[in-house]
């Protein structure tokens, strides 16, 4: 049995004995079958759906013992853009670190304990009403076939809606109205740590946009007094004060765009930049992030990862937008710092933090700061994104204790040349809406 | 790695069996999606939105693909993992002959049907993982480290409330049970745990072995529901003994 040292070459060593042994097996593949994709997964572990608009998700699911729910290749296609393009390659929880305010406890949940396995919960009651619940593996070391995905289709609200202006001889007239119901394939599985219970959950819209987010219900920590600088009196008068605490969620997410990989990272920036004719002008600007590094919000800064081998409709490399909204930074280490961290794809680098946690990979790489460390050049890039909530105690918090959220959003950003719900009769809408007619419009 | 990727997938061809062949078909009738043969109604009632709601099938022999371990491709790959120097040499947390086994996993990266399997030897205090081929049905690659805690077994989890109840540390435990049940606790019985493994923290005081020994916090439920505060306890697997940490 060999130690654990310098098992990056092993690891990569590994890969490439994989490369030569299914190269050695294609040739006896029959022409017929490796013409078509394989599927990435069985039956059971796919989940394909329609949403109303017309647009389709399909991605495999599994349960992992310590991250819990992951989804693997995702792929997109809609009522305008019917062929399946990839998305992402994978997306799941990386790290949920819980520290509690008074200092004497803190958590890295899924390395301690795990989302997975007898942690996962069976869905029952209205956990995944209107939806479906889908059986499988739970992912503990006895694997269990159990409802544990809910599967559902939810209303998004106004997706867009838009009334053309018509002119007759008595003016404006209500013109051709667009007004369109949006809706979500929601992806969401429950774990019951002790009193907490987290929702993993995924929100994949039908105008391609995926949104990240963990919700907390359960119980408040029992037994877990502070004073009123580091808890907040629940119950009759001041007699109990509940202690304040972080939730400092993590998640990996690895693109795979139309399933041509190497992904450019870029970064932009606004700033005010002197004044125009009528108020202040502002400037944007792109920094291209070719290293491993950290990175965190400023006013008006936001990333993407953007293909460069891939484009759409309209000639433009198709890409995903991270956005960020609400978030509380835990200032107490230095990984729950950065906003999101960009690393070359490693199969060492699992969690974002408590990460040495496998025999076959270096012992000294613990979290995002770790694994940016060395500023590798990012041919293969993976995002790990962190959102924090600081959990302020409040009477209404029993019980049970009202869901609360923390997440992000995956924005498409010319991954297809128009929206892709555009309804009949706006098709020509792309471009310069008001092209000029002359042989002088080009200076627009 | 997105080379790899794609081969992994041609190897998934190569191997196709029965069920990587209706996977196939599954995945390409995506462009023409069938009429499900159920769906799931929404609150509300009819004209809402639905998805399928395909009835669960029996658990497949092998997987195909990113599909989790199968019930028979685990048993298969413990078999192989096991080896007889582990089987002998190692000891599980009772102490007994073996490994204390504690998670298995597919490796999506590896290109074809590969298990990982976790195990930890409380001899050597070292974390193992054994790369299981299911293919070939050949232990492919070992490795072990200290210094690694992933999360507990549940046989790991029983022994650490075993070790915290006889302790003489546990009196401050064992009232605070009384006064949730208004019971005498009688050992175990009716107590729920939970374990988060533990490192020792740098202003860790009388745990600071925690990372190189195997310990555990728990969480202790009784059977009533209610929670018992056992945080301040930390209990090492290794060294068979419970500290208290303020």
């Amino acid at each position: 049995m060999s130690e654990g040292s310098g098992t990056m070459t092993y690891r990569k060593t590994a890969g490439a004995v994989a490369l030569l042994t299914s190269a050695a097996l294609g040739v006896a593949v029959p022409s017929a079958a490796s013409a078509a994709p394989a599927s990435p997964c069985g039956t059971q572990a796919m989940v394909k759906e329609t949403l109303p608009n017309g647009t389709t998700w399909r991605l495999c699911w599994r349960i992992h013992d310590k991250a819990g729910l992951i989804l693997d290749q995702v792929f997109l296609s809609t009522k305008r853009n019917p062929e399946p393009v990839q998305v992402l390659d994978s997306i799941r929880l990386a790290q949920l670190h819980v520290p509690y305010d008074t200092g004497d406890m803190e958590f890295d949940d899924l390395t301690d304990l795990g989302m997975g396995g007898g942690f996962l919960e069976t869905l029952t009651g209205d956990d995944c009403k209107g939806g479906s619940a889908r059986v499988g593996s739970d992912g503990s070391e006895q694997p269990q076939q159990r409802k544990v995905l809910c599967v559902s289709a939810e209303p998004s609200g106004l997706a867009y809606r838009a009334r053309e202006e018509a002119w007759d001889d008595n003016g404006p007239q209500p013109g051709k109205l667009d007004s369109k119901q949006g809706h979500d394939l929601v992806l969401r599985t429950i774990s019951k740590l002790a009193w907490y219970e987290y929702v993993t959950e995924y929100r994949l819209h039908d105008d391609g946009q995926i949104s990240a987010r963990l919700g907390a219900t359960g119980d408040l920590a029992p037994s877990s007094e502070a004073d009123a600088n580091r808890g907040w009196p629940i119950g009759t008068g001041d007699k109990y004060y509940s202690t304040m605490h972080y939730h400092n969620a993590f998640w990996r997410v690895d693109f795979n765009i139309a399933g041509k990989g190497g992904e450019k990272v870029e970064q932009y920036d606004t700033a005010l930049d002197g004044r125009g004719e009528v108020t202040a002008k502002l400037k944007t600007t792109r920094t291209a992030i070719a290293k491993e590094g950290n990175f965190s919000k400023v006013n008006q800064r936001w990333w993407r990862m953007t293909s460069p081998n891939s484009k759409n409709a309209d000639g433009h490399q198709r890409s995903y937008e991270l956005v960020t909204g609400g978030d509380d930074r835990y200032e107490g280490h230095p990984e729950t710092k950065p906003d999101v961290t960009f690393t070359q794809k490693n199969p060492c680098e699992k969690y974002a933090s408590d990460n040495a946690v496998d025999p076959e990979c270096p012992a000294n790489s613990k979290t995002v700061i770790d694994f940016a460390k060395n500023k590798e050049n990012l041919s293969d890039p993976v995002m790990w994104v962190r959102v924090g909530f600081h959990h302020v105690p409040r009477d209404e918090d029993q019980s049970p204790m009202p869901m609360h959220w923390q997440g992000f959003d995956l924005v498409p950003r010319d991954f297809t040349a128009m929206n892709q719900l555009t309804p009949d009769g706006r098709t020509g809408l792309n471009g310069d809406p008001q092209p000029d007619p002359g042989p002088s419009g080009a200076q627009g | 790695m997105v080379r790899y990727r794609k081969w992994g997938w041609g190897l998934g061809i190569a191997t196709a069996s029965a069920v990587t062949a209706f996977g196939v078909a599954s995945w390409q009738a995506n462009a023409a999606p069938t009429a499900p043969s159920a769906t799931a109604e929404p609150p509300g009632g009819s004209g809402q939105a639905r998805v399928s709601d395909p009835s669960p099938l029996p658990e497949a022999a092998t997987g195909s693909g990113s599909d989790p371990l199968t019930s028979g491709e685990l048993e298969k790959a413990r078999t192989v993992a096991l080896t007889p120097e582990l089987a002998s040499g190692a000891e599980d947390v009772t102490g007994k002959a073996g490994p204390e086994y504690l998670s298995a996993e597919i490796d999506v990266e590896a290109g074809g049907r590969q298990a990982e399997l976790y195990y930890y030897d409380y001899k050597t205090d070292k974390l193992i993982k054994q790369v299981v081929d299911l293919t070939t049905g050949k232990l492919a690659q070992s490795f072990s480290a200290a210094g690694m805690q992933p999360p507990a077994s549940e046989q790991e989890t029983k022994a650490a409330l075993g070790l915290l109840v006889a302790d003489p540390l546990g009196a401050g435990f064992k009232e605070s049970y009384r006064k949730a049940t208004g019971k005498e606790l009688n050992g175990t019985d009716g107590l729920v745990a939970t374990a988060h493994t533990y490192t020792a923290k740098p202003a860790d005081q009388g745990a600071s072995q925690c990372g190189n020994s195997r310990c555990v916090q728990l969480i202790v439920k009784t059977e009533n529901g209610q929670f018992l505060s056992v945080s301040e306890f930390i209990i090492d697997l290794s060294g068979r003994t419970v500290a208290r940490l303020k």
